[in-house]
């Protein structure tokens, strides 16, 4: 990451718009910034915390009891009901790409004159590639991460003052944190444990995953499928069988047929076989309509209820707890014509009369009077049509009775030539007959067989059909569990890698993070040859050894803590080999002029972009001279007395 | 140098490991500062299964064309 530009719209005490450009040539990489103290470098500093960041993300504070945000002379110069504006854009470069960043605040001014805030601030990113066309980027926050991390940005936005925490005792989990958000460790170990979790979880499904079965099933449909091909080839050879046999009978019959002495008997058998025929057929679709009769006169079963129901309502009717089948209108019909049915006139008062008005009041509204006709007429209808359709089945059965004595006085017929021409006493028709009672008697077997064997075939069909859609589901499990085989076999393999990864990198970088702070650390105190060693241990503990090989932390200066500290963060920026910039509020302040001294000198040489807010009394002298050759960009903060806002002036 | 060491051992695996390190760790990096990041498990679940998807159907090709 290295800073381009931030420009500053009515954030706190910068009034209108104003801008500022980092120095970002290698050799020129120092902005300097200068104000006097409450001259606004605090809030520039805040407006790149809060443009990047906001106020909070997630549980961690990055903007906290600051006070307003929103310039107040903007405030001040809106009427009530306008709407006022702080934003803040930043535009930087990362790994190639351009981005620019935009944090507005809005509100309305209040007729007390305060602002009422909108709660959300609102947070655009935009990113230019390298073919120059800008496009929104869709998750800023987790893109802001995935360039600084909201918690690794206090090693690389800090306020030099304040530095001094990682050489405190009591630093140790601070510089372990330091270490892995800033080399990524953090991102290597999130990701190993999360791929050894989603690994075990795959485990466990596929150990839930049936194994084997769609061999077995595949192994019993082939068994199904052979089987069903020899009864469909035995089948085959039964019905030629059969045919032969039948084509001898009828060999047979015409050797009869043409024979004096058979002729006859012959001539009869084929009349009755042929009656025989007809009458099976016949047999056949009458047992056929008895069936469909049979299953579809289930309302039979009904006509016990509907002629009790019809029972109990004409017994109501004639007791007169219902209304009579003579409708209301067509008795006061009669009255107002003062008629009988038959045309014959009667007398008002009269018997006729009296009876017709007794009628009257005994019936009851039309309505009721419809319903109850209605559902006697259905009952009615129902139970007619009960009576046609039993009258109907007992007919055909009475039927299929007949046709099966038919069929047996046809068979009896039959037997009856056959034992005739069998005891013909010419041996030729005697000797054709026997040949054709056995050759009936094996298109019998053949019969026989082949039914069995069509059975076999039907209920073969069925099996491999249901089979089927077993196969077809477990062939779906398979191609499930050779996915998560697949996926677990991912999972597992990339957590490995990244274990072997982890270890690679941690086990290097902490000797060499050591390494790199004892040389910025002894390269930039004065007491050199008195600090021996900076060492960096398995527990994290940054620790410096004086001369006398003891730890010599206790005793180092505030100013001695914050060079230490300093050395660390610029010895793990180097050792991560991530672009980024130290960006320090007041970094000189409590520096003697020797660490000043040596800080400006090397300083510019061990970070990408160094951008510095200092006061006058912390830039001066050697320092100055030193870092002048570096500085790339330098502004100067001026506060306005008379109206309390700050401009950013070139300097 | 470390960066060096460690792109040559990632190039040592196989580009599919390769590819489910690089996005698990992009995502990983996107919730860096969330402690406990709500969904992350979801995600990674879904970046393995599409990866292990376009696996399976490569080799699938690679059967059909073979065949």
């Amino acid at each position: 990451m290295k800073l381009e530009r931030i420009v500053l719209e009515n954030f706190r005490q910068y009034y209108g718009q104003q801008k500022l450009n980092f120095a970002r040539d290698r050799e020129r990489n120092v902005t300097v910034i200068h104000g006097i103290n409450g001259a606004g470098k605090t809030s520039l500093f805040l407006a790149l915390n809060w443009c990047l960041y906001g106020r909070n993300v997630e549980n961690i504070k990055v903007v906290d009891n600051v006070g307003e945000l929103v310039s107040k002379e903007a405030i001040n110069q809106a009427k009530p009901g306008d709407q006022v504006r702080a934003s803040v854009t930043i535009a930087f470069l990362h790994n190639g790409h351009r981005y620019m960043v935009k944090r507005t605040l809005t509100g309305s001014k209040l007729l007390t004159g305060k602002l009422a805030l909108n709660e959300l601030d609102q947070f655009t990113m935009m990113r230019q590639g390298t073919s120059g066309r800008t496009e929104p980027v869709m998750n800023p926050l987790g893109t802001m991460n995935a360039i600084l991390p909201v918690n690794a940005r206090e090693y690389f936005f800090f306020d030099g003052e304040k530095i001094d925490n990682f050489s405190k005792p009591e630093a140790s989990a601070q510089v372990k944190e330091a270490i892995y958000l800033v080399l990524k460790l953090e991102m290597l170990e999130r990701s190993q444990r999360h791929l050894e979790n989603t690994a075990t979880n795959y485990r466990k499904e596929l150990k839930q995953a049936s194994g084997g079965e769609l061999r077995e099933l595949l192994e019993q449909d082939e068994t199904l499928r052979q089987e069903r091909e020899k009864a469909i080839k035995r089948k085959d050879e039964l019905e030629k069988e059969k045919e032969s046999a039948q084509r001898k009978v009828s060999e047979i019959d015409q050797k009869l047929r043409d024979s004096q002495n058979a002729k006859t008997l012959q001539q009869q058998r084929d009349r009755l076989e042929k009656d025989l025929k007809q009458r099976r057929i016949e047999l056949m679709d009458l047992v056929e309509q008895i069936r469909e009769r049979a299953t579809s006169g289930y309302p039979i079963l009904a006509q016990t209820a509907v002629q009790t129901a019809l029972t109990i309502l004409n017994e109501k009717r004639e007791r007169g707890e219902i209304p009579s089948n003579i409708r209301q209108q067509f008795i006061q019909d009669l009255l107002d014509e003062m008629k009988c049915i038959c045309g014959r006139p009667f007398a008002e008062h009269g018997p006729e009369h009296q009876q017709l008005l007794s009628l009257m009041q005994r019936s009851v509204p039309s309505s009721l009077e419809d319903d109850v006709l209605n559902t006697t007429a259905t009952l009615t209808a129902f139970a007619d049509k009960n009576h046609q359709q039993q009258a109907l089945l007992s007919a055909h059965m009475r039927k299929r009775t007949e046709l099966i004595d038919i069929i047996r006085d046809l068979d009896a017929e039959l037997d009856d030539v056959s034992r005739q021409l069998k005891g013909s006493p010419l041996e030729e028709i005697s000797r054709l007959e026997e040949q054709r009672r056995n050759f009936m008697s094996d298109i019998d077997g053949y019969s026989l067989e082949i039914g069995a064997r069509l059975q076999k075939i039907e209920q073969a069909g069925k099996d491999i059909s249901n089979l089927e859609k077993k196969i077809a589901a477990a062939r779906k499990e398979e191609q499930r569990s050779q996915e998560l085989s697949l996926k677990y076999d991912l999972a597992q393999k990339a957590a490995d890698a990244i274990t072997e990864m982890y270890q690679v990198h941690a086990d290097n970088m902490r000797e060499q993070i050591e390494a790199r702070t004892k040389e910025i650390f002894r390269s930039l105190v004065w007491k050199e040859s008195h600090f021996q060693d900076v060492q960096l241990g398995p527990d994290f503990n940054l620790e410096v050894i004086d001369r006398y090989g003891q730890s010599a932390r206790p005793e180092l200066s505030a100013g001695e803590r914050q060079v230490l500290s300093l050395s660390f963060i610029t010895a793990m920026a180097q050792v991560s080999e991530e672009e980024a910039p130290l960006v320090m509020d007041t970094p000189f302040g409590r520096l003697s002029s020797h660490h000043r001294n040596s800080i400006t000198e090397k300083l510019p040489l061990l970070a990408d972009q160094l951008i510095l807010f200092v006061t006058d009394e912390e830039l001066r002298d050697q320092a100055r001279i030193n870092l002048e050759k570096h500085i790339g960009a330098e502004y100067r903060l001026e506060f306005e007395r008379t109206t309390s806002c700050t401009t950013i002036e070139e300097a | 140098m470390l960066k060096d060491r460690l792109k040559a051992l990632f190039k040592s695996y196989d580009p599919v490991i390769r590819q489910v390190i690089y996005e698990v760790g992009e995502i990983e990096q996107q919730y860096i500062s969330m402690e406990k990041p709500r969904g992350i498990m979801k995600d990674i679940d879904e970046i393995i299964t599409r990866i292990a998807r376009e696996e399976l159907a490569q080799m699938s090709e690679k059967g059909d064309t073979s065949s």
